[in-house]
Order: structure tokens, then sequence, then C-alpha cells
């Protein structure tokens, strides 16, 4: 009987084991030897570009103001974390859930929100860009309800922190994949809004309006083609791209003019632009959007 | 004596004196005596007119036949009396029978009618009796023979005024008596017979011996001649007994004084000189001191004045020549519960003799058993007080019998009739009685004996209150002594007439006599107070002297090799706690079931969304961590505890025999390790089954292992130290809780207090605790040697310090450059001091880096310790700063990068990453290892710079070869200059502080400290 035991032990011990990796030595021979640096591309050359991509707030705060509801199903769930393993999932998955709280935020859904912190700092613990999350207040402020804006709201603004600590610290790349998860959640949410609402032209001109900050992504990706990863989001990117061409901005340049009012002289900016948006282009970019979106996360 | 047996005597009496010639007078009158001893007068005319009925008396007395037509012994006579013979056989004992025969032959020489026939029938009376040929022969002369110089045996012995014996075989010894004393032994069954040929009235026990009678010798007897000399019963024996003779021993104890731990006197002026074969009974009123005086004299406590000499060696002074002559059997029992009667007494056996084989070894026991009557019982288990498997008599027997197996050749036994029935006590104090007669000699603390009991006794040794001894002599003249010392009526007479009954209660009866106030009630005043008894006895007594010996005593002991030891012991233990099956059943089950408890407890939907268990969001992993050191450390404590103490007893049993501590030490842990080996073994293939922990069974058991290794040894620290199971179990907590709180987990090592906590370093104190290293090996190897993280450790290693550099500690020395460069030409005291702290934390994080660019040609000693710090070299370092952190930016993103790459080549070689994680790697441990939740990640602390993020990726800075001491959590540790493994180091220092205390285990330490303690404590209340 307890000769069986054993036997029955060892065994269980030695199915633990199974499935053994390459070694070392086979990964090191995989290594293209030449190409292991970075791009090098000048830092304010990226700073300039980078500058341009709006807030993810921003385009929220639209959202509340169009009338439409909360919306939980169109986030990226926070059950999705266990999936984000390599660095370039989990800076465009930080960005995704940045979007994502600051949507929370804005119609004050304030217990999601605490899930997107958590998963906020655990992924930027991992990113070893931890620091910009005191847990200390965080945690102090999560005991209290009424607290909960003011803790959205920190964790929100530590996303400008980080943009700018990993610039500083020649991380531009992670910056760059932080930036553009954040820019396709929202336009994933915009666009998903602006189907929903056919007749909310504002959105879609937003939507259109999006065709500018595009093509400073794909400018910015363009850097780092090297990156594998990087240069196949990039060809996706490039998908979008086509859908966008299909967009006309037009602007009109008229000359500006001083009037003076109340006696105090101010300059009127007289130039409009008008943007050629259908229905139909908000439907193809979201179709490709959400494509995009669900490779990345998950 | 039944009326069946008298009357198959009365029967014999009459058919052997019916022979030849008919009953004489004499004869007759004879059987008329015997009749009076044994009946009452009613009765004896009953049984007369039978006798004299079949002997044909009456018709002698009318027809006056001839003698001669009787003179063949009829068939019918013969077949009779072998009827009788055959009753009797069946009812009596062999002593009775021996009187019986004695008696017929005394019958016989009553009127010297010796003739063939007559003789014939006694002859076949012995025959039938079984009593051997020669035996026969010697009773037969002993009885009918009046000349001295007729009784050539070697178990006659006369006693005259004669200087030597008659005959070459016969003893002798010199007395003061008229005519001869003659006595006999029959050794089959140890009695001794008296005859006294000659004209003095001689007493025996008080009474006048009638020439030429016949008297049993028995034990405690004294014969007195009218000059006074004296024949004792105890004396006599010696005298017989060659063993005694060839015996060389001799016991002198001199205890002037003893004093208790609290200073009271305890025993004063005790002075015993004893040879071999000598039964010797201590009593006295209780707290008279009787068992403090036979520890003292078995050496057990150490007199404060005195000596206590075997053939001459102080038994405390040369302990090596007196090794095994001492034998001590306690009022407790010292038997092992668990084992059978045989096996105690085996184990005993093969500790004592290591020259003997297995067969012997087994043959001895068995022996051992028979002779105390134990064989019947020999495979019951002994059995503690609750269940009771053998009789009390039984285990004192057994007792007394692991004593016995050894022959000691002094034994003490301290009231060794305690709670037995008197029929149990007799049959213990005959067991040492024989003994004695072996050439033993023997002390027995004895209370209320009986007179059976009592009259065995060689001498008697009484004490009174206080400790004074009072008497010391023949048990029977203490009676005498104490009725003359108070004058009483009758003093000469020792023991009752009739029956010869000594009643010992007597003495403490007069002993402790109280005044008796007017109104007749005794007073709490005693009339003679024990310092008056022992004025008395001082004067009354000299200590006998005995021969003096001067060479080893005899001792059969043979002690088996260290090694030897350690295995017997190993297996007398294992088969104690083998055969507990509580125990046994317990102390197995108990860690499955605390691991199962456990893991089923701390499991729970840990995946985000909680759908299922996932292995790497369980939070609970540290913890249950923790736990499982925790109950390491319990069950190791808890199952070692008791070890010692329960031992206690059976090792002071063993004490006399001077077996190796160190073998019995390491019994213990063998059998201690295979325990704790199976229980860790158990929790942490049930815990790591339940909680799905992976590829970590081993690893975690030989952490817990090594920790439960540790407790055991400091249980039996504990057990060796206290007296009592119950402070060792309020100890558990007291050495536990420390365990806890000082285990890292509980409460971070940087937020203690500050008297004990240095910050970026394990205090000192949580040095000290095995929970710490044990945790510490636990945590740090499941992080890094997990299946899934083991693979990417270096680049996350090289990727953390990279990004250390870059972003913390680049800046913050460029910031105390930046103020050495500031602050160039300040003089200030408050400024420089500050100054010199920069030079010197700059010049150590300088002197150990690696990258050197710009400022190769620095003489850091030169600038930041001789004073040539310029503000040229001040903007160098300031580029040079700025180079550091481009430089370890660079590392750092080639880090990360070659780790993105290797997920990529793993997955491209079809291994699914994100399973991996989930099945071996824990977030909240990788948290706690990496330090996540701290605020600082870098600090300045005594003038050094401090990383506190990632100590897991951190590498030890050593101040000295022999510095040991890092923060929580490092992988690696400075062994002398070595860097060694965490895990490894920890089980190191795990070992290390195991070894440490089984030293102080095996000198003792703890106790000596305890013992030291407890007295300082007396002596602050006086």
């Amino acid at each position: 009987m307890r000769f069986i035991l054993l036997v029955a032990v060892i065994a269980v011990l030695f199915s633990c084991t199974t499935g053994k990796k390459p070694d070392e030595q086979a990964f090191l021979k995989s290594l293209d030897s030449t190409k292991t640096d970075g791009p090098g591309v000048d830092e304010e050359v990226i700073n300039a570009i980078l500058e341009q991509i709006p807030s993810p707030l921003e385009i929220s705060v639209l959202l509340k103001e169009s009338g439409s509801k909360y919306n939980q199903s169109m986030l990226n769930s926070s059950n999705n974390l266990p999936k984000y393993n390599s660095n370039f999932k989990k800076a465009l998955n930080l960005g995704i859930y940045g979007t994502d709280l600051g949507y929370t935020n804005i119609y004050g859904q304030n217990q999601d929100g605490i899930k997107y912190i958590s998963s906020i700092k655990s992924l930027a613990d991992e990113l070893n860009i931890g620091q910009f999350f005191d847990v200390e207040t965080i945690g102090r402020l999560a005991t209290n309800s009424k607290n909960l804006d003011s803790l959205l709201l920190i964790t929100t603004m530590n996303f400008n922190q980080i943009n700018h600590y990993l610039q500083s610290q020649s991380r531009d790349n992670l910056s760059v994949l932080l930036l553009t998860g954040g820019w396709l959640e929202a336009m994933q949410i915009t666009c998903q809004t602006a189907v929903k609402n056919p007749a909310n032209k504002e959105l879609q001109e937003k939507i259109g309006e999006q065709k500018i900050i595009l093509e400073q992504i794909l400018l910015l990706f363009s850097f780092y083609e090297d990156d594998t990863n990087m240069a196949s989001l990039l060809a996706d990117l490039g998908q979008l791209k086509n859908a966008f061409d299909k967009i006309n901005i037009n602007y009109t340049y008229k000359e500006s003019t001083m009037e003076i009012v109340d006696g105090v002289a101010i300059i009127k900016d007289n130039s409009s632009t008008t943007i050629d948006i259908t229905p139909q282009n908000v439907e193809e970019i979201k179709t490709i959007t959400d494509a995009i979106r669900s490779k990345i996360i998950s | 004596m039944s009326e069946e047996i008298l009357k198959a005597l009365t029967q014999l009496f009459a058919i052997i004196t019916k022979q030849d010639g008919g009953v004489s007078e004499n004869e007759r009158q004879f059987v008329i005596d015997f009749f009076q001893q044994e009946l009452e007068k009613s009765a004896i005319e009953g049984y007369l007119q039978l006798y004299d009925t079949i002997s044909g008396y009456t018709e002698q007395q009318t027809k006056h036949v001839d003698d001669r037509s009787n003179k063949l012994t009829s068939v019918k006579d013969s077949i009779k009396t072998l009827a009788i013979c055959k009753k009797i056989n069946k009812t009596l004992t062999q002593k009775q029978k021996v009187v019986v025969l004695i008696k017929l032959l005394e019958l016989v020489s009553s009127d010297k009618h010796f003739t063939p026939q007559r003789m014939e029938i006694v002859n076949t009376v012995s025959t039938v009796f079984n009593i051997a040929q020669e035996e026969y022969k010697l009773i037969e002369a002993f009885v009918t023979s009046d000349q001295v110089g007729t009784l050539n045996y070697a178990d006659i012995l006369i006693a005259d005024e004669g200087t030597q014996s008659t005959t070459p075989i016969q003893k002798h010894i010199h007395a003061h008596v008229a005519g001869h004393l003659i006595f006999m032994r029959v050794s089959s069954v140890s009695m001794f017979f008296a005859k006294y040929i000659g004209e003095d009235a001689n007493n025996l026990n008080g009474f006048i011996m009638k020439p030429s009678r016949v008297y049993l010798f028995s034990h405690g007897s004294t014969i007195k001649t009218p000059d006074g000399a004296a024949l004792y019963y105890s004396d006599l024996v010696a005298d017989f007994n060659n063993e005694i003779h060839t015996t060389k021993l001799s016991f002198i104890a001199n205890v002037d004084e003893y004093k208790f731990g609290n200073g009271v006197i305890g025993i004063r002026d005790v002075k015993i000189a004893e040879g071999p074969g000598k039964l010797i009974g201590i009593m006295g009123a209780s707290g008279a001191g009787k068992t403090t005086l036979l520890n003292i004299l078995a050496g057990l406590e150490k007199p404060g004045k005195g000596k206590i000499k075997v053939n001459g060696f102080d038994i405390h002074k040369d302990k090596k020549k007196v090794e095994g002559v001492i034998g001590f059997v306690s009022q407790d029992d010292l038997l092992i519960e668990e084992l059978t009667v045989y096996q105690n007494l085996y184990y005993n056996a093969k500790l004592c003799f290591a020259q003997l084989k297995e067969e012997e070894i087994h043959k001895l026991v068995m022996k051992v058993l028979e002779d105390l009557g134990l064989e019947q019982r020999k495979d019951l288990k002994v059995g503690g007080v609750l269940d009771k498997q053998i009789s009390g008599g039984q285990r004192k027997r057994l007792n007394i019998a692991l004593e016995l197996i050894r022959e000691p050749a002094i034994l003490f036994l301290d009231e060794p009739t305690s709670g037995l029935s008197s029929r149990d006590s007799e049959n213990v104090i005959d067991l040492l009685k024989e003994l004695s007669l072996k050439g033993k000699l023997i002390f027995v603390v004895i209370h209320q004996p009986s007179s059976d009991i009592y009259k065995m006794f060689d001498k008697m040794v009484i004490m009174d209150t206080g400790g004074y001894p009072t008497f010391y002599g023949n048990p029977v003249e203490a009676v005498t002594y104490f009725k003359k010392a108070t004058h009483q009526v009758d003093s000469n007479r020792g023991q009752c007439e009739v029956c010869g009954n000594v009643n010992p209660e007597q003495i403490f009866n007069i002993i402790e006599a109280k005044v008796v106030d007017e109104y007749g009630q005794p007073s709490n005043k005693r009339k003679v107070t024990p310092m008056q008894w022992h004025e008395m006895f001082k004067s009354n007594f000299k200590a006998s002297r005995v021969e003096d010996i001067h060479e080893q005593p005899p001792r059969s002991l043979h002690i088996p090799s260290r090694i030897k030891q350690t295995i017997i012991f190993t297996t007398r233990d294992f088969l104690a706690k083998l055969s507990n099956k509580q125990y046994l059943l317990i102390n197995l089950l108990e860690a499955p079931l605390l691991a199962t408890l456990l893991a089923f407890v701390i499991k729970y939907k840990s995946a985000p969304g909680g759908k299922e268990y996932i292995f790497r969001y369980n939070e609970n992993i540290p913890a249950f961590m923790l736990m499982a050191i925790i109950v390491a450390l319990f069950m190791g404590l808890t199952v070692s505890a008791e070890e010692i103490i329960r031992d206690r007893k059976i090792l002071k049993r063993e004490s006399f025999l001077n077996l190796s501590w160190n073998s019995y030490l390491q019994s213990k842990l063998i059998i201690l390790f295979l325990l704790s080996a199976i229980q860790t073994f158990t929790f942490v293939l049930i815990g790591n089954l339940i909680l799905e922990i992976h590829g970590m069974t081993w690893a975690f058991w030989l952490v817990l292992f090594t920790t439960s290794c540790f407790a055991n040894v400091i249980g039996l620290n504990v057990s060796s130290a206290f007296n009592s199971a119950v402070t060792v179990y309020v100890m558990i907590p007291l050495l536990l809780i420390p365990q806890m709180i000082l285990s890292g987990l509980l409460f971070d090592f940087d937020k203690l207090n500050e008297l004990l906590s240095t910050k970026g370093k394990v205090p000192v104190v949580a040095d000290l605790m095995t929970s710490r290293w044990a945790y510490e090996a636990m945590a740090v190897h499941q992080f890094k040697n997990n299946e899934f993280q083991k693979h990417y450790y270096d680049y996350e290693r090289d990727e953390s310090i990279a990004d250390f550099k870059s972003a913390y500690l680049a800046d913050e020395l460029k910031r105390k450059n930046q103020l050495l460069l500031d602050f160039l030409e300040a003089k200030s005291d408050s400024i420089q001091k500050r100054i010199s702290v920069n030079k010197n934390i700059l010049y150590t994080e300088l002197r150990n880096e690696r990258f050197r660019e710009g400022i190769e040609n620095l003489n850091l000693t030169e600038v930041f310790i001789k004073n040539g710090y310029t503000k040229e070299i001040g903007l160098l370092l300031d580029s040079y700063f700025e180079n550091y952190k481009k430089y370890y930016q660079k590392q750092y993103n080639k880090s990360a990068a070659l780790i993105e790459k290797k997920m990529a080549f793993y997955e491209s070689q079809g291994f699914n990453i994100q399973q991996e994680k989930n099945h071996y790697y824990n977030e909240s441990l990788a948290d706690l290892v990496k330090n996540t939740t701290t605020k600082d990640r870098i600090l300045e602390y005594n003038g050094a710079l401090i990383q506190i993020i990632n100590p897991v990726f951190q590498s030890p800075k050593p101040g000295h070869r022999a510095d040991y001491r890092t923060a929580f959590f490092l992988p690696e540790k400075n062994l002398m200059g070595i860097l060694v493994d965490t895990y490894i180091f920890n089980l190191l220092v795990i070992w290390g502080m195991t070894l440490f205390f089984y030293l102080t285990l095996y000198f003792e330490l703890l106790k000596k400290g305890v013992s030291i303690l407890s007295k300082f404590n007396i002596s602050l209340k006086k």
C-alpha cells in the first residue's frame, strides 16, 4: 500500500516538469545580432509629434456632452489583464485602460474606475513606471467613496507624467504605444457612439479630424519599423489610413481681423475648416478600428 | 494446616511408629507435642485417638501383642503410605514437605529406635516428596545424629567454643556456647534449621531451645546464649554462603550533613558500613528523610559534608570506577509505557551487555522474567496510568527486573512495596532477600512492613524527623531497644510469644510518643525529641567495622559503543512510538490535515473577474508560505518538546549505566528528523497540490524540513531544561511569536523600532529568527526559479539595475555633485559636513561603477578622500553623469528588448507564455520580493545611498569579508567573499543554528541557566 502511494507521489512530482524549453543557447542563436539597438530617433522630434495627440480625456468629455449613455461593454475589461505579458502589449493596454478610466471618470462610474486603477497600477509596475502611482495615497483615497473623484483625477493626470517620464528615459517607443493605445480606445468609443447616433454631426466631424492625428502617429511609427511588433501594428494602421483617405478636410483661409470689444483689442480668426465625412466612412473606420483594437486587447 | 493434611500426617506418624516393635511412650509423647503445637486442646483428643488406632497403640496396651509378629511392613501399609504422600504432595509446598520430613525423622529419633523398616518408610516418603537423595542423607544425619563429628556436610555449620571444624567440609564459627549449636541449610528450598546439643538454656527468638530438638531457623531469627552472645540469622546465612565470601564489596557512607536546596538540613550524621550479602531496611516517620538518605547513598544527591565510598572509591569523584556497580529502583515507574514487558527488559539488557549475542540476551531476559514471575505477561504492553495492562505488582517487579538484569552489586530501592498487596510485597522482598543471599548489598526504604517482611531484613536503619538516625542494627532488636529505652515491661521480648510476630509499628509508637496533658489528652510535644533519640543512639551504637576493600567493585556491565547505543536507543524509541497508535496517527495526520485546511481556505477564484482559480493572481501565496513555516516550526516544537521530559525518569535510571548522552540525543534526532521529514513532505505535497504551486515541491520541502529540524532541536533544549510538560507548552508561544513578528512578512523590516532596524538591511534581531531565513529562501527561490521566471530572471535583473541607475541613481549623484560645485568655497561647518557626506557617497558609488567613459583617468581617492576636488573635475563629473544616465537608458532598453524577443522566441516555439505565467508566477509574491509598494525607491541613510526597490534583483555589497547582511529578499549572499545563492545560504544558516542549539543541548546550557536562575530567586527571598 505504502509502496503504491510512493510511486503515485513520484509520478505526480515528475509529471509537473514536462514540456522542456529550448535552452538559452538556442535563443541567443536566434537573435539577429546586428539589430539590437534602438532606432535612435531624435527626442525632440518625437516630443513635438506626441504633444499634438489629444488626451483621451478630451474625447470623453465630448461624448458626455453629446448626451450618449455610459456603456461598459465598449471598454476593455480589466479581466483581460493576464493576457498582457510583453512590454508591447502592456504599454498599448496601459493606454487603453487609461482611456477607459477617463471614460468611467467622466460618467462618474467609480466602481469600474477602481478596477481600472488597479489594472493600471499593475501594468505600470511591470513597465517599471510604478512610481507614478503612490499606492499609499491611492489606498487612502479608495477607502472613502467621496474621494473617488480626486482618485480618478490623480490617476488620469499621472498619464501625462508617465509620458514625459518615458520620453526623458529614452523609452519613447513605450510612450508612443501608450498614446496609440489611448487614442485607439478613444477612437473606438467615439466611433461606436457615432454609429449609434448618426444624426450627431459633431461626433462625425471629430472622427474626421483624427485623420491628421493618425498621420502623425503613422509618422511616429515609421521610426520604429525595425521593431516587428510595431511594424505589424503600423501595417494595421495603414489600413485605417486608407479609410481616412476617403475623407476630405478643406481649409479655407481668410485674413484675420481686429475688433475692439469693451475697449480691448481682439484678433478674430476668420479661417474655417470643413470636413467631408459620411456615415459610411464612420462605419468603415469603426470596423477597422475594432479589428485593430481587438488584436491588441486579446 | 488443613484438617485433611493433619489427618494424613497423623496416619503417616502412626504407620511409621507401628513398624518394628510398635509405639514407644517417647514417640507418642512427641506426637502429642506436635499436636499441641498445631491444635487447640479440645481437638487434640480426636487426632490422638486416630493415631492410637492406626499405630495400634491401644492394642499394645490391652493385648500386649508380641512385637515380632509385625516384623514385615505389610503391603497394606506401604500402599497407604504412598497414598498419603501423594495427597500431601498435592497440597504442601516443598518447604512444608521438608518440614514434614524432618518431623518424621524427629519422631523416629525421639526414641532412637531406628529400624530398617522405619527408615525405609521415611526414605520412601522423601523420594515421593522429590527430595534429592543427598539432601535426604543430610537431613537424616542432622536430625538423628548427636555427634558433631559425624556431620561431614558442607551444608552443616557448627557453632561452639572450639576454634575449628571437626570434619573437613563442615563449616564452623566460634561462639560462646556450652555444647554445640548445629545449623543445617537445605539449599534446594533455602531453609535453615537449628539444633542444640548441650546443657544450656539457649534462647531462640525469646524461647528456650530444648536440647536435641530441631527448630526452624527462619528469617530474622536470633539465638541467644545465657551469656548474652547472639547469633543472627543474617550472619549465619552469610557464613553459609560462598558467594558472599567471594564478593569483594565494602560500602561505607559517612554523611555528616545534607542540606536541601532551601537550606534546611535533611540528613545528619549518618554512618553506614556494610559488606556484601545484606538486605538493609531504612524506616522512619514520614518526612524523616528516608528517600533523601537513599538518594544520597545511591549517589543521586551529593552530601554537603561527607563521603560515600564503594571499595574505597568515592562515588562522586571516581565515577568511572564505580560505573555500573550501583542500581536504583525509584518509587516511580521507570518503564517505557509504550513497549511490552519483554521489550522493556530487552533493550535495557542490550544497553548493558554489549558482549552478549542476541540469543544470550533473549535467554537472559527470559530468565529474569521467569524469576520474577512475569513470563506470562511478557508480550503485554506496560501501559500508562490510564490504560493499565499489567498489575501494580507486576509493574513493580518489572521495575526491579530492569535493575536486576544487570546485576548491580549494590541495589537501592525506594518503597518497592508501596501500593502492593501484602502477598505481592512479600514476593518482592523475598526476591530481594534471595538476591542478598547471592552476595548483593541491598538497601530498601520500607514503610509499614508486615512482621514477616520486617524480619527478613538483616539490618534496619531507623530515622527520625529532621534526618536524625536513631537506630542501626538487627530489626527485631530494634523493638527491644526502644522498649528498653523507655523502660517498658517485657522489654526483652521483641516478638510475640505465641506467633513470633514483630510489630514494627510499636517502634514508631515509642519514638513518637506524645506527652499527655493533665486531662489525659496527648499534646503536640514529644516525650523524647529526635535529638535526644539521636544522643541515645550515639552512645549506644558504634559503627561496626567492615573489611575495607580496595579493589575494583564487581561489575557485569559492558556498555556498547556509542554508535551501537544510538542504534539501540533509536530502535527502542521507534518501537515505542510505533506502538502508540494515537501519537502516530495524530503526528502523521496533523500535517496533511493542516495543509488541506489552510490551502482549501485560501484558494479562491483569484483570476481578474473572479471566474476561476489562477495561481498567478492568488494573493494569499505569500501568507501561505509564512504559514507553512510557522506550521513547520510548530509541528517541530510540539513533537519534540516533551521528548526528554517523558524520558527523564528512564534517563535517571540509566544514569547509573553511564550511557552516552550524545547517543541518546542522536537517537532522538534521528526519529524526530524522520518524523519532521514526513510531516513537512505531506504538508508541502498537499498544500502545493491544492494551491497549484508547480515545480516547487522539493525546494519548499527542504526549507520546511530544515525549519522543522531546527524546531526539533529547540524543543529538545526546552524539554531538557524544564521539568514539566506544562511549562514546556507555555514556552512554545514564547518561542513562536517572535518568529512570526520577525519573519519579515507581517512587519516590514524597514518599519521597525529604530533601535532594532537598519535601513536597507535585515535587523540583527531578525537574523536570529529561523522564520526569516526560511521565508526569504522560499520566497526568493519561488520567484527566481519558477518555470516561467527563470528564463527571464537574468535579463530582468539587468533591466532592473539599469532602470535604477538611469532613473534614480544618476539624478541623485548628479545632485550630490552639484552641491559640491555650488559650495566649493564654503567654509561653514554644517555645509562641510554635508560636503564630506556627499563626497563619500560619490566615492563609494563611483568606485564600484563599471561605466567609466569620460572619467577613466580620474583618481577617485585623490578627488574625494584627499581634497583633490576642483571645479573642473566637478564639471567633468556633471557631464559624466549625463552620459551615465544615457548609457544606462540604453542598457535598459537593450534588456527590455531582449526580454521581448525571448518571449517572442518561445511563442514561436509553440509555448504559451500567458499560460506559463499563470501556472508558475505569482503576482503578489513578485510584488513582495520586488518591493513595489514602497514610496521611496532610493534612500540616503547613514551617509550611503540605499536602493529600496527591487531587492530581488540586487547584489549584496558587503562591507567586509564576513559581512553577510543584506536587505530582505536579495538573491545572493556574501559568504566569506563568495557569492552564494540565497536559498542555499539561508538553509546553511538554519542548519548552522540547528548545530549551535544541538551543542547547547549537548552541554545542557539552558538547563544550567534555568537552575542558576531558580537558585537566584530563592536567595532573593531570603
